[in-house]
């Protein structure tokens, strides 16, 4: 009777699980088909017109022919916009996957890098390496990482009460390590030279034109591990997300699923704030999105706020390389501005 | 104090510690307030400064304050340095301006200092220019004269207005002329040369360059150039990559070495295919020359010049 009833409770269990699957599969299949056009026609976009066939042409070979293109064009297309619309999808993807993974494991719809202080913990490790080891490119996303991690623990060790961390403790710890951290931040760029300020502000903003060809591939490789990485986890945050006592009781290994959250999470934050700054809202609206649209199942919603990330971020970047041309805008500027909005009407909405 | 004493004596404790913060508080607002206004301006004539405000000045102007390096350079260079009491901690030129005391940097100055220092007036140039801050002085009674040029003439006017406010108008005039020389000097040797296409690099990551009201791209069409970036709006702005790669500069400028230090100092990655960076020709400037529109922008525009048309000045 025990065997059978648990034979048809596994049976439905797997049903499901194979429901989930196509699903994921199928989401995630247009999502990557929308993110590699987006890829490919937003590169036919910027500052300078470049003609739209043979840009195409050479895009579609891959950067094997000119396909016409004179070779000012062909750099232009090459190593300035694809590099970085593709950076712009690794800073849209991680930053959505980690934004979504401390969601579900924090059990609060609020977990947000930027809005927990992560990003900002991440930005005074940028700024740690910048002003003592400038020269070294890979102190930066080592000392981010860093930072974002001791943020990231700050906060957590912070909101945990007697009572366990709570949604309301959580955010607030998260409001006292971000402000704590901003002046921080105030008060270095006080003592910076006036000429590096500026650049620094913009850079605080979330900007995306100082592409640095020995990043790219770190931030995309990053991206792509840590989101796998955590969609593998996915099965244990769906049942984390009844809380911390109900899942170890289900058997889930709280304690590393935490440590492989917080790690992951931080090393793509790390990663993102030191190629492109504090850009904001991507964590909290498009994982939002694609609870409300695919479920609330973080098989389907972490690779699907990845890729839906990547998406968003590559739109805000477009905008903001295009709209007051040859000016420029910090990308921060565009995802709040879209962000903010959004996120007032989803609450609404829900 | 000794009344106070007594009377704080014979008080319970809180009360006591209240009272001791109001004592001490009153003995601050005595000395910040010392009978008169700051400012001692019996208004006699007026000028009208670059933001088209009519400014009071009283007839002799003996304390001044300047809150950009450029312009105190430019109360130095009419001979008016004995009466500048305050400055800030980018003015570092002529080496006598570093013994001043410092209100801050020209972009957080210290209100109180300045007040206490009580200057007639303050000169600010429109990279420090805070209307609320500007609103303050006048209700101290210190006046706020506002500079904003937009090239070498603004440079030459703002030095004329303020040797005509310190009471050194020949000085000042004699010094424009001098410097108006240089420059056409400069105009004559370039005159039939073919203009260059120079792009001015003013940070490299994020990419800024020069746009249509900054006043180096006056310098450039001075010296025998032409920024490529002429026509972008504003004067300083965020410039796209891609578009400065299309440029194809013949020349780059790179501001660099004096208040930069090494910062500045290599050329953006869009640009290296560049003409410019191909044909060797990427110029070092002392940015101190370039980015204070004082008296050394002259030196400026004569390192442009050399740099743009060495052929021009070889004898």
């Amino acid at each position: 009777m025990t065997a059978a009833f648990s034979n048809a409770r596994d049976v439905i269990a797997r049903r499901r699980d194979r429901v989930t699957l196509r699903k994921t599969l199928v989401s995630c299949a247009a999502l990557a088909l929308a993110l590699v056009a987006a890829v490919v026609l937003l590169s036919l976009v910027g500052s300078e017109p470049l003609p739209a066939r043979a840009s195409l042409c050479a895009l579609l070979s891959l950067g094997t022919s000119p396909c016409g293109l004179s070779q000012d064009q062909f750099d232009i297309l090459f190593q300035i916009r694809l590099p970085r619309i593709l950076l712009a999808a690794a800073v849209g993807g991680s930053l959505a996957t980690a934004g979504a993974s401390y969601q579900a494991l924090l059990r609060n719809p609020l977990a947000e890098p930027y809005l927990l202080g992560i990003s900002n913990g991440a930005a005074v490790g940028t700024m740690v390496a910048l002003v003592f080891f400038g020269a070294n490119e890979w102190s930066r996303p080592l000392l981010a990482f860093a930072g974002s991690l001791v943020a990231t623990l700050a906060v957590y060790q912070l909101a945990r009460g007697r009572a366990g961390a709570t949604p309301e403790r959580l955010i607030l710890a998260g409001v006292i390590v971000t402000t704590f951290l901003s002046s921080v931040i105030v008060f270095v760029t006080t003592l910076m030279d006036a000429t590096r300020v500026r650049s620094f502000t913009f850079w605080l903003l979330g900007d995306l034109s100082g592409t640095s060809k020995a990043l790219l591939p770190v931030a995309l490789s990053i991206a792509i591990v840590g989101t796998v990485a955590l969609t593998l986890h996915a099965r244990s945050l769906n049942l984390l997300m009844l809380g911390e006592r109900d899942a170890f009781d289900l058997g889930v290994e709280v304690g590393r699923v935490r440590i492989v959250v917080f790690v992951v999470a931080s090393l793509l934050v790390g990663s993102s704030v030191a190629a492109s700054g504090s850009v904001g809202y991507v964590g909290l609206v498009v994982p939002h999105l694609a609870r409300l649209s695919l479920g609330s199942d973080n098989r389907i919603s972490i690779p699907a706020a990845a890729l839906g990330g990547a998406l968003f971020v590559i739109v805000a970047d477009t905008v903001a390389r295009t709209v007051i041309a040859p000016r420029e805008l910090p990308v921060g500027a565009i995802t709040a501005l879209i962000g903010a909005p959004l996120f007032i009407y989803l609450l609404k909405r829900a | 104090m000794e009344v106070g004493g007594t009377f704080l004596f014979l008080l319970p404790s809180k009360t006591k510690s209240i009272s001791a913060l109001f004592l001490i508080c009153l003995v601050f607002v005595c000395a910040c307030n010392p009978g008169k206004p700051a400012g001692q301006n019996t208004a006699t004539r007026e000028i009208t400064d670059d933001a088209g405000r009519r400014v009071s000045l009283p007839a002799r102007v003996d304390r001044v304050i300047a809150l950009a390096p450029n312009l105190t350079e430019i109360v130095f260079a009419v001979g008016a340095g004995d009466r500048l009491v305050g400055n800030t901690t980018y003015c570092d030129y002529p080496p006598e301006a570093k013994a001043i005391t410092k209100v801050g940097d020209s972009l957080q100055p210290s209100l109180e200092r300045i007040i206490a220092l009580r200057p007639q007036v303050v000169l600010i140039s429109t990279a420090s220019q805070l209307e609320v801050f500007t609103r303050q002085l006048q209700d101290q009674n210190i006046a706020a004269f506002v500079t904003d040029p937009h090239d070498v003439e603004g440079v030459f006017r703002s030095i004329e207005q303020i040797g005509e406010m310190l009471g050194q108008t020949e000085q000042a005039t004699l010094l424009v002329k001098k410097l108006r020389e240089r420059v056409t000097a400069v105009e004559q040797a370039v005159q039939h040369t073919q203009p260059v296409r120079v792009f001015y690099q003013v940070s490299n990551k994020p990419l800024y360059t020069t746009g249509r009201d900054a006043f180096a791209t006056d310098l450039m069409r001075r010296a025998g150039g032409t920024s490529v970036t002429a026509d972008v709006p504003g004067a300083w702005p965020m410039y796209s990559n891609e578009s400065a790669l299309a440029s194809r500069p013949e020349a780059i400028i790179l501001p660099t070495g004096g208040s930069m230090g090494a910062e500045n100092s290599t050329v953006a990655d869009a640009l290296r295919t560049s003409p410019a960076v191909r044909n060797g020709r990427v110029y070092k400037i002392n940015d101190d020359y370039l980015a204070r529109p004082g008296p050394r922008v002259v030196d400026g525009l004569e390192a442009m010049a050399r740099a743009l048309h060495p052929e021009a000045f070889k004898q």
